[in-house]
């Protein structure tokens, strides 16, 4: 099944800065390997959590509301929650549920990639 | 007999009618294959000549719909569901592309469509359920439910060559 095909890369860059790479469809069935995967990158010391999606081509509402989340973790642990290298069809996604505003979305993986 | 001879022997009139038939699938809800609905798609949103944008948001609005059914109007036990795909022309001649979905579950959703399209999205207080509707909502171009006796009755509408895209 392809959905179990998602892996995750984590990069640390430094003690307060990390890259979480996501490859593969984020949805109902995997968006909670995400969620695990997310959640304890959010610690009081880290200043930055950076998501790296540009290896996502589908993103349902699960993997929405997991994002979500992270945004909600990073609020209480006072750290940046940042989202890059969003595939056009992802950030329809973000568009069509009005959130593409809510989110730091950072489009400068995807132009370094490209150049 | 070789691959290729298996090809010629399937003449261009079978071939071609299929490209004007319905797709019809039935499924239990709680099934490992719901990659078979992304393929119906894929199929659908092919012969409708839809660019890889609205594909994409045919493939959401689908996923969310069958996810909904599955887990809010079966609660994530087995249930069965039926989905029918084709294309059509509307009354002013513009083509669409049109899912049915139909499921048998003893619960019927008492919501608006309507209401979920507008709904803004808290991200405060992000409620199960929500998202994925305002997502069916905002992807497809037209979207109608239906309670009945026994179920649930939804379509989803696509217009095809959408300008607003």
């Amino acid at each position: 099944m392809m959905d179990a095909n998602l892996k995750f890369t984590r990069h640390d860059q430094n003690e307060t800065q990390v890259v979480l790479q996501v490859d593969g469809d984020v949805t109902i069935h995997t968006s909670p390997r995400m969620r695990d995967q997310l959640k304890p990158l959010f610690t009081a010391t880290m200043k930055e959590i950076r998501v790296e999606l540009n290896g996502v081509d589908f993103m349902d509402s699960s993997g929405i509301a997991t994002l979500v989340e992270g945004l909600q973790w990073a609020r209480l642990t006072g750290g940046r929650f940042i989202l890059s290298g969003l595939s056009e069809n992802v950030r329809d996604v973000f568009a069509l549920a009005k959130l593409d505003t809510v989110f730091d979305i950072d489009s400068n993986v995807i132009e370094e990639k490209s150049a | 007999m070789t691959a290729s001879k298996c090809i010629q022997d399937v003449s261009f009139s079978e071939c071609e009618s299929s490209h004007v038939g319905k797709l019809h699938l039935q499924i239990n809800c709680n099934s490992d294959c719901i990659y078979v609905l992304r393929s119906m798609v894929a199929v659908m949103t092919t012969r409708a000549c839809m660019e890889a944008r609205q594909s994409n948001r045919v493939s959401i609005a689908v996923d969310e719909l069958f996810a909904n059914i599955s887990k809010h109007a079966y609660g994530g036990k087995a249930g069965r569901v039926e989905l029918e795909t084709f294309l059509e022309v509307d009354a002013h001649g513009e083509q669409e592309l049109v899912f049915d979905f139909r499921d048998y579950a003893s619960v019927g959703w008492q919501g608006s469509m309507e209401e979920a399209a507008e709904r803004s999205i808290d991200v405060e207080n992000l409620c199960p359920g929500g998202l994925g509707l305002k997502l069916i909502c905002s992807a497809a171009d037209h979207c109608e439910h239906e309670v009945l006796s026994d179920g649930n009755h939804w379509r989803l509408k696509f217009c095809i060559n959408n300008k607003s895209l």
